[in-house]
């Protein structure tokens, strides 16, 4: 049983910004009305003692909302989606769709929301393989990736590798720690500037060994560790630096051995936060602000910067907060009009490749004949680069979030211009791209990286792909299909470009695929102009492409112009579910259910603000569980 | 000699300039092969007890072989039962280690027979529990892996209790889809409920890690150990600060630290076991980088078992061919177009059920290999081969219905003169796969003839002996 921990809202009224109350989004049904429509058109499969895994009758008969969160979140979901009720039954009018979603939205959030905003447990994992080498990088000014031999990490949560859960220890891992701090450390000290970073005093007449070391260490530990040290973690540091010296009577080994014992410590490979000793939940300190801003919009180490506010405790007040925010999300673009290396590249990457899956290109995903003959190093590059620089350029410029949805502009390099066939001169090194009418890009949906990561490895996959935009864009992911049943369109026989829209239509013949697959087909087949590598084409096999849908509603439409204006009407659901990764990306867990209420909070104010994604990014950092960490009671408990 | 190259855990060489590293690891082997034949005395444990091991004469070695995506069915199970059998398609490549090879039918893991899709017939394969479905925060597999049990046995034995391998990096993401994170289909190997074990990618790396594990040096290793214990000081100041619930990842760090610690401890006796008839030198170094080609990677990492299990730096080993529900492109195979999860789901079209058995026949070639090469490596009037128990198989029987029946296995080797080898074993339908993996830890010499869910040691598998 995970314990559900709260935080009374009352503690917030002076500290932290109040709960907007959905007020201003009212329901315009009340729970008589709703009940009547869940009695007219669901009640007739979700009635007690059904087959049906969601009993509507009884959820309804109790109304004990927390209790049935999952439930009621599904229905939530499978209303909006337009997954149910399934075509066969009497149609839901689009009106009473909208005011019964809402309403069962407005609920959820009462109920979650009554207890006030959840602060998170202190934060206690590992560096991952991407913060272990930024922080290395930053910590001794070297570049190479000092992480190339440590194992790789997997996802947990919202999909992230940086989730506390997923981070586990193996045994293997102290032996690759201690490897790679002391290749790290030996490549800084054969470099002339590492080394005068490193050994800032050596002994000579005015110093001893000691003294010398000292001073090293007392420079050293506190970027190691990423906080102040005692004097006794000097103390112990110099303890470990005799002992070799004494061995060694060198000093350069003797103080090497002591910094590389510094890097396979715990305190340098951990997020650590204290533990809370007061019962109340209490803002995090300086210095673990520090850290956290650090590590979600740079993925590494604080600067010096960072560190002389957390010092002086200024980054707890709002407006500095706000500045530095700005700050580190700022990348400059030089005389050539490119953006180079600034650190939110970090964020950019490791955010934008995760969340859309895009990671997976050359790795889980390759493509098959033909595509495979065109696919090379050069286009798997400027496919991966262009969702990665996009989001770089709205993040430092602070734009609109509707942008990923659709644009007016790209980020291009040779290979990938030539690929979408767009003229200009371009390096190897993605450059903005202002778009054409009619070239049918802008947008993430317009990227090959998104094209290719949801299709097979030899054709594209309408279901894929409208699996692709529920679940990854709006947050809804359809339910797996019934067992035994392949994750894949599943009717005898091959599926070719001249069959697939017949064969996907006889398949939505069967009532247990037609509710899912009503709502998911239509979606991946208005982006079948474009090949698995996401090349636009007009004709597949000889056969010429037909991108038109309708959705279970009733919505015609056609093509990626036609499918983004119908996502631009879902923009809050998918502003919503953005916030959502973001915030999980932001605090490196899972969200829990009650995580739910802030990311609503967010994404209203996101809305306020033209939707542009700094106010994100700030409503995040300003966010009761980014900047608290729970009480004392609450955080002993048993996870 | 010069200390600096005596690093018994050493990586103080940049790796970018691969000229350098490879000089220089050269010379360190060059450097340490007196104070190795100076080891060389009559062999006794380690921590200086009893040797408990069954037969001192030659270890028992076990590995396990994971393939992902099942296979043809019409082309795996022989129609024969027993001693003469005729290989199938697909076990063609097996004609030359026929006799040391048992064919397993109609065994099935239970516990593997929920959920969706691939992962808990992944994560379960060698557990044979059911994972919790869970996308991190309860992530469990509510047991512990049978090669991890035998790892218990032999830890103290061998420099390296277990090796770990596999191909591809860990696979990206959570599937909310069916609500499991990737990690449940990237791990076979599980050291304890909430414990999957990192698995090594790069042969070369596999190949140093072996190398330093068995070349002890006792000038280094004091140096190390005043470092690991500062290590181990920090993280018990750690576990002091933290509330009994939250220590465990620092636990589980300070354990990873201590058992390079005991590790040194071994080297610093410079006594093992058991001394191996083969000694491990840089000659055998696989090439520096890791292949881009897939076929070529893979032989690496089967020779580095093979490597591993010769020159006795461990004794139990699992390696992935790939990760559950893998995409890999085997189309360098003729005839091959698309990807082995896709191929997989064959909708027993025929074009893809031939693409498919031919993907699993390259498979069983690569453990051909494996087996082939352990049987070329004598040790006395034996092979290692013969003192090996290398399993092989997937956690789904048919790829394209995901059937946990019935589930692809095979056993390669004699495991010391203890497994009945060169058969057909045909069990009774459903059969607890675990029944295989207690007759194989028994043989290993763990002593108990239980494991997960099994009923009993599985009749015929073990000499009558």
């Amino acid at each position: 049983m995970l314990a559900r921990h709260t935080f009374p809202f009352i503690l917030f009224t002076v500290t932290v910004f109040p709960l907007v109350s959905l007020a201003e989004s009212p329901r315009a049904i009340d729970q008589k009305e709703a009940s009547r429509l869940f009695e007219t058109f669901c009640v007739d499969c979700h009635h007690r003692g059904s087959d049906s895994a969601v009993d509507i009758e009884s959820l309804l008969t109790s109304m004990d909302v927390r209790e049935d969160l999952n439930h009621w979140t599904k229905i939530e979901q499978r209303l909006y989606d337009q997954t149910m009720p399934p075509a066969e039954s009497d149609p839901l009018s689009s009106d009473d769709r909208k005011q019964l979603v809402q309403w069962v939205k407005g609920t959820i959030h009462d109920v979650i929301c009554e207890d006030g905003i959840s602060p998170s447990r202190p934060t206690l994992r590992r560096l991952n393989r991407s913060e272990y080498a930024n922080t290395v990088r930053d910590l001794l000014g070297i570049h190479v990736n000092a992480a190339h031999a440590l194992p790789h990490d997997g996802a947990g949560g919202e999909g992230f590798d940086n989730a506390a859960e997923t981070l586990f220890i193996s045994p293997i891992h102290a032996e690759k720690y201690l490897d790679a701090a002391r290749e790290a450390l030996s490549h800084a000290l054969l470099d002339p500037d590492g080394r005068q970073r490193l050994l800032i005093n050596v002994p000579d007449n005015n110093h001893t060994a000691t003294q010398a070391a000292e001073k090293i260490l007392v420079g050293f530990l506190p970027k190691a560790f990423r906080r102040p040290v005692s004097e006794n973690e000097i103390s112990d540091y110099l303890t470990l630096f005799e002992q070799a010296s004494r061995e060694e009577q060198r000093f350069e080994p003797a103080i090497r051995m002591t910094l590389e014992a510094a890097m396979t410590s715990p305190k340098f490979l951990f997020h650590l936060e204290e533990p809370t000793t007061s019962e109340e939940p209490i803002r995090i300190s300086s210095y673990e602000l520090a850290n956290r801003l650090s590590y979600f919009l740079w993925n590494s180490m604080p600067d010096t910067e960072l560190f002389q506010l957390a010092k002086e405790d200024q980054l707890q007040e709002d407006e500095k907060l706000v500045e530095q925010v700005r700050r580190m999300l700022h990348s400059p673009i030089d005389k050539g009009g490119l953006r180079r290396g600034a650190k939110v590249r970090e964020f950019a990457t490791n955010f934008i490749e995760q969340w859309l899956g895009t990671r997976a290109l050359g790795r889980e995903f390759q493509p098959a004949d033909p595509f495979s003959a065109l696919y090379d190093s050069e286009l798997e590059g400027g496919m991966k680069y262009e969702p990665i620089f996009f989001f770089e350029h709205l993040l430092s410029e602070n734009e609109s979030v509707l942008e990923l949805i659709d644009s007016d502009f790209t980020y291009l390099n040779n290979r990938l211009a030539r690929h979408y066939g767009v003229r200009g001169v371009f390096r190897e090194q993605p450059k903005h791209t202002a778009l054409a009418e009619g070239i049918h890009r802008g947008g993430l949906l317009g990227m090959s990286a998104v094209l290719a990561v949801s299709s097979l490895p030899h054709r594209t996959s309408p279901v894929l792909r409208g699996k692709w935009i529920l679940e990854t864009l709006l947050g809804t992911p359809p339910p797996p299909p019934p067992q035994n049943n392949p994750e894949q369109e599943k009717t005898r026989g091959p599926i070719y470009a001249e069959n697939l829209r017949k064969r996907l239509e006889e398949h939505r013949d069967d009532p247990n695929c037609s509710s899912c697959h009503d709502a998911l087909d239509p979606l991946g087949f208005s982006l079948e102009n474009y090949d698995v590598l996401g090349s636009w084409r007009d004709t597949d096999n000889g056969v010429a492409v037909d991108a038109r849908g309708s959705l279970p509603d009733g919505t015609l439409f056609s093509g990626p112009e036609g499918l983004k204006e119908i996502l631009m009407l879902r923009k809050d659901q998918f502003v919503r579910h953005l916030t959502s990764k973001m915030l999980g990306f932001a605090l490196g867990r899972g969200l829990t259910p009650e995580d739910r209420c802030v990311v609503d909070e967010i994404a209203i104010a996101v809305a306020k603000d033209d939707y542009r994604i700094q106010t994100m990014v700030i409503e995040i950092v300003k966010s009761v569980p980014f900047r608290y960490k729970v009480g004392r009671s609450e955080n002993s408990a048993p996870q | 000699m010069r200390p600096k190259q005596n690093h018994s855990i050493r990586s103080d060489v940049n790796t970018r300039t691969s000229i350098d590293r490879r000089t220089v690891l050269r010379g360190s082997g060059a450097a340490l092969a007196l104070p190795w034949l100076e080891a060389m005395r009559p062999f006794s444990h380690a921590a200086g007890e009893e040797l408990t091991e069954a037969s001192p004469k030659h270890p028992i070695r076990m590995a396990a072989l994971f393939v992902p995506n099942g296979v043809r069915q019409d082309c795996w199970t022989p129609a024969e039962v027993g001693r003469n059998f005729e290989l199938t398609p697909s076990l063609q490549p097996l004609q030359k280690v026929k006799d040391k090879l048992t064919v397993l039918t109609n065994l099935w893991n239970q516990a593997s027979n929920v959920g969706d899709g691939h992962y808990v017939k992944t994560s379960g394969f060698l557990t044979c529990t059911t994972i919790n479905k869970s996308l991190g925060i309860d992530l469990n597999c509510n047991g512990k892996s049978m090669d991890q049990v035998a790892a218990d046995q032999s830890r103290n034995l061998t420099p390296i209790p277990s090796l770990e391998l596999g191909i591809d990096p860990v696979t990206t993401g959570v599937d909310t889809n069916v609500g499991y994170t990737r990690v449940y289909g990237s791990h076979i190997a599980w050291a304890g409920p909430t414990r999957p074990l990192a698995r090594e990618l790069n042969p070369r790396l596999v190949f140093e890690r072996l190398f330093r594990a068995t070349h002890p040096s006792k000038a280094s290793s004091t140096r190390d150990k005043w470092l690991l214990d500062r290590v181990l000081g920090d993280a018990k100041q750690l576990q002091q600060q933290l509330g009994t619930s939250d220590r465990q990842r620092i636990d589980e760090y300070l354990q990873s630290v201590r058992s390079i610690e005991q590790r040194l401890q071994g080297q610093k006796t410079g006594l093992r076991s058991w001394e191996p008839r083969e000694k491990l030198t840089m000659d055998q170094a696989p090439p520096m980088d890791q292949p881009d080609d897939f076929p070529q990677h893979v032989q690496l990492m089967l020779d580095m078992i093979a490597l591993a299990f010769q020159t006795d730096s461990t004794r139990v080993c699992t390696f992935m061919f790939g990760n559950a529900v893998s995409g890999r492109n085997f189309s360098f195979l003729d005839g091959v177009s698309g990807g082995h999860h896709d191929t997989s789901h064959h909708q027993n079209d025929e074009n893809k059920l031939a693409a498919y058995q031919k993907i699993n026949l390259w498979h069983v070639s690569q453990y051909a290999y494996l087996l082939e090469k352990l049987s070329a490596m004598k040790e006395g009037d034996q092979s290692v081969l013969d003192n090996s128990m290398i399993l092989y198989g997937s956690g789904l029987r048919d790829g394209d219905s995901h059937n946990p029946r019935n589930l692809p296995i095979l056993l390669g080797g004699g495991g010391g003169g203890r497994i009945h080898s060169g058969q057909h074993l045909r069990s009774e339908s459903d059969t607890p796969l675990a029944n295989l993996y207690a007759g194989l830890l028994h043989a290993f010499g763990c002593g108990i003839d239980r494991f997960a869910d099994s009923t009993e040691m599985l009749p015929g598998l073990l000499s009558a002996s």
